[in-house]
């Protein structure tokens, strides 16, 4: 036990500093290239989850700008259809599955924690397992690239083109694993973040008082529960269609090629909105602190929040407007897709008025913001135009839906994340970016961004196909498609100066200290980069904003009693946070990483012999039961 | 800033099963697996939308009787498993590995019968889609099954070396918890395997 006297209610603790090693050793990761396997932390997992998506992102970019330089004039061949085909598929896919949702979880799993002032996640193993899944079937999905491999079918994948018949080889193959790799992953995530947040919250902070991000993480996760499932389901169904000759999507046998699209958009359309979600929470932590001032409508946004969760569920059939289904289920449909907007324009009119007459610091953080709003408005304009059926049915597949989809997608996500991104930075780097490069790279993103995706808008509306490689010169669309691929390099030219800011400022950067935007969650609590336990106390909370409430106060009250020669930490209830026991988490061991390469290698395998569903399932199974063996001293004594 | 002490953890408990994290955990599990499960199902009833018989001509449906066995099965499985709790909360070691050894039992069984049922339904996966997505549910709580039998068996070997006792018995509660989600979704499953194709 640490401390040896009891300390008394409301008695001053102050950890020594042998205490705070000893504190810090137990949550140590270990080090070495073992070692590197092995860590369970919270952070440590949400950075790479973090740093690797990113990676996605950035090569996801390189192939987004070679399609830009094949538009780029009429009869260009700089790519071949194929690989044209490859291209668009493998960035659609990496973007949304590679980037936007881990990228988005990594920020949680690395932020939630300390929000709610806990010291990792609730099953940090777990947490470790899902890290390594993804990693695996990132890899190997943009590896397929390198030989010639890679799906061509899209990024929805569809039958019957997707089926063995069209598409014989691996790359659909690649895609359908891969992809329930990431799901899997996904789905670790979203159950460890609702527990780690229903759950291990500081004493005090009930649901009502819960930091806006971390609503947005609690709902984005239970969206990923409800939908994901449902393409699990699809894209095993669809590996058994190609490997063992099942018949559930081959028309010619009686099969429904439309199931697939019924499934893939159950999970499809929330998926936008369980990209969407984190960056609004995002939004609502960034605007109270550059203004200094609470948010206004707490209540309102976590109401739209949720709103937008439930009704995200309703709306896949838009994506089928073109397909025929009966007009009355098409109507119900289309009026959902004009209900969305009620709970988005809630949250604009809250930010807005958060924002009305108030001081605020125009640093990179806040830029990003104001450039999503921007965006998101013309997003979401073009997106009640597709909402309407006859119109959609017009632009169906040309380029209009990709200019909406880009609007809504780098305007809705991309930019808030960077947004926090330079938000976060110093908290987990312990050094600022440099807010001169930041400005500029602000700049040039947004006017590039306008310049790659409007001109898109008119091309569309004049005919021009989505997923073409190439088109003729008198169809005159030669001109906005130059005009879109120099926009493209201005484009990428602001996202490469961030990164290469953040890379910079590793070294360069002014260091941080604790609190550097003067913000009022408890991530700012501990120093820049936290130490290995987060907070040296659990704190316990009494208001919506901690660190603001307790400006001007001498002391604030903590949590005592803990142990600090192993991990514990404490357990609250859902509503009101009020603690009624202790966890004890459990410490670094490499299983979560040979179970992740076990059911990778069975799950793999079985696109070689379907025999190899059983190494992945027992293999599995068998490394599962080394992970949870109990080893003495039993951990809870 | 300074920090005063404003709750004491000293005396709390460090045994929690039903308020652990790691029971909301495997609460988690069964709602996403349960949400596959009514996606096959819906993916069963849109196939059967569309298909001109169902099943097609000269196919029969599941016969009636392993199916029902098993689902007593499985349902008395769970009662032997809520016995093991019952033995553990009393600290009766011998009831536990009783209990769990007997679900582990019960559930092999199923299995077996599974396995004849399976050999005798008279088309296989790639016969036609009424076949694949059968055979896809059916293959489906198998490997649920098998699942649930493996984790307890660990959980039984477990109780005999004594690990479990009334105090640390997490274990206990969440595989149980499992079991039944593995035994219970055999219901729906059950209904619109063997019967929708009779009464509806
Ligand atoms: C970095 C700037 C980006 C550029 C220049 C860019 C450009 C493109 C281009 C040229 C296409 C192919 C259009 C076609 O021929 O049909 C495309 C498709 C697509 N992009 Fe992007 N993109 C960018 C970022 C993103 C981001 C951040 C996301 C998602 C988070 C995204 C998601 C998609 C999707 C889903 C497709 C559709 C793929 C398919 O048709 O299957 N893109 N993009
Ligand atoms: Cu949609």
């Amino acid at each position: 036990m640490s401390v040896i006297e009891p300390p008394r209610q409301g008695e001053i603790v102050t950890r020594t500093p042998e205490e705070l090693d000893r504190l810090s050793s137990t949550w140590e990761s270990p080090g070495g290239l073992i070692g590197w396997f092995m860590p369970v932390n919270q952070r440590v997992i949400g950075r790479r989850f973090v740093l690797t998506a990113f990676v996605f992102f950035f090569l996801a970019g390189a192939l987004a700008v070679l399609m830009r330089i094949q538009l780029m004039r009429p009869e260009n061949d700089f790519l071949s259809p194929d690989l044209y085909n490859q291209f668009f598929t493998v960035h659609g896919t990496a973007m949304m599955f590679l980037f936007a949702i881990p990228v988005m979880e990594g920020i949680a799993i690395y932020i939630v924690p300390m929000m709610v002032g806990t010291r990792d996640m609730a099953f940090p193993r777990l947490n470790a397992f899902g890290y390594y899944v993804y990693l695996i079937g990132g890899a190997v999905f943009f590896g397929s690239l390198l030989f010639n491999i890679a799906p061509a079918a899209g990024w929805f994948n569809y039958v019957p083109l997707a089926g063995i018949e069209y598409s014989p080889g691996l790359g659909v193959g690649i895609w359908t694993t891969m992809i329930t790799f990431i799901e899997v992953s996904a789905l670790t995530a979203a159950v460890e973040l609702i527990v780690t947040i229903l759950k291990l919250r500081a004493p005090g902070m009930s649901l009502n008082r819960m930091p806006l991000f971390v609503w947005s993480a609690l709902v984005t996760a239970f969206m990923i529960v409800f939908a994901m499932p449902a393409i699990i389901a699809a894209s095993s169904l669809l590996v058994m269609d190609r490997q063992i000759g099942t018949h559930i999507f081959t028309p010619e046998t009686g099969g429904q090629p439309l199931l697939w699209q019924h499934l893939f958009w159950f999970f499809g359309h929330p998926e936008v909105y369980i990209i969407l979600m984190p960056a609004l929470g995002i939004i609502s932590t960034i605007i109270p602190v550059f203004t200094q001032r609470p948010i206004f409508g707490y209540t309102a946004l976590v109401l739209s929040l949720v709103a937008t969760g439930f009704i995200g569920f309703g709306l896949w059939v838009h994506h089928m407007f073109a397909t025929g289904l009966p007009q009355l289920g098409m109507s119900f449909f289309m009026a959902a897709s004009a209900m969305i907007a009620i709970p988005q324009g809630i949250q604009v009119f809250c930010w807005i008025a958060s924002m009305w007459g108030a001081r605020m610091r125009f640093d990179t953080p806040l830029l990003y913001v104001l450039g999503f709003f921007v965006i998101f408005v013309v997003g979401g304009i073009s997106g009640v135009m597709v909402a309407v059926i006859p119109f959609d049915l017009q632009v169906h597949d040309t380029f209009f839906l990709v200019a909406h989809f880009h609007y809504v997608l780098i305007g809705g996500a991309v930019f808030p994340l960077i947004g926090g991104m330079y938000y976060w930075y110093p908290k987990m780097f312990g050094r600022m970016m440099d807010e001169r490069l930041g400005k500029i790279s602000f700049w040039l993103a947004f006017i590039g961004f306008n310049v790659t995706f409007f001109p898109m808008h008119q091309l569309g509306l004049q005919g021009m196909p989505r997923r073409i490689y190439t088109y003729l010169e008198e169809l005159g669309w030669g001109d906005l498609n130059l005009l879109a691929t120099m926009g493209s390099f201005i484009l990428a030219a602001g996202f490469l100066l961030s990164l290469f800011n953040a890379l910079w400022s590793l070294w360069r950067g002014a260091p941080a200290g604790e609190d550097p935007w003067g913000s009022p969650t408890l991530e700012w609590a501990t120093p820049s980069p936290p130490p290995n336990y987060n907070h040296a106390h659990i704190p316990i909370v009494s208001g919506r904003y901690p660190l603001w409430d307790r400006r001007g106060e001498e002391s604030s009250p903590v949590v005592v009693g803990l142990r600090d020669d192993r991990r514990e930490v404490l357990v609250t209830t859902v509503l009101d946070a009020e603690p009624h026991a202790v966890a004890v988490m459990p410490a670094p061991t490499i299983w979560p990483f040979i179970s992740a390469v076990a059911a990778s290698t069975g799950f793999l395998g079985i696109l070689y012999h379907p025999s190899f569903f059983l190494v992945g399932f027992f293999g599995a199974a068998a490394t599962f039961t080394m992970w949870f063996w109990p080893r003495r001293p039993w951990r809870d004594d | 800033m300074h920090s005063h002490a404003g709750y004491d953890a000293r005396e709390l408990t460090r045994f929690a099963h039903k308020t652990h994290p790691l029971w909301w955990g495997i609460l988690g599990v069964v709602t996403i697996e349960a949400t596959v499960v009514a996606s096959l199902i819906a993916s069963y009833f849109y196939l059967r939308m569309d298909a001109e018989a169902w099943p097609p001509p000269g196919v029969d449906p599941p016969g009636l009787l392993f199916p029902t066995i098993n689902l007593v099965l499985l349902v008395t499985s769970s009662g032997t498993m809520y016995w093991a709790g019952w033995g553990i909360n009393r600290e009766n070691k011998l009831v536990l590995t009783l209990g769990t050894s007997a679900s582990v039992a019960l559930a092999s069984l199923v299995l077996v019968l599974r396995g004849i049922e399976l050999s005798d339904l008279g088309f296989l996966w790639n016969s036609h889609p009424y076949g694949s997505i059968v055979w896809t549910m059916m293959g489906f709580h198998f490997v649920h099954v098998v699942s649930a039998i493996i984790g307890t068996a660990v959980v039984a070997f477990l109780a005999g070396i004594g690990y479990f006792t009334r105090e640390r018995q997490l274990g206990v509660v969440v595989d149980t918890l499992y079991w039944y989600f593995v035994a219970g979704i055999w219901i729906p499953l059950y209904l619109v395997l063997c019967w929708a194709p009779r009464v509806l």
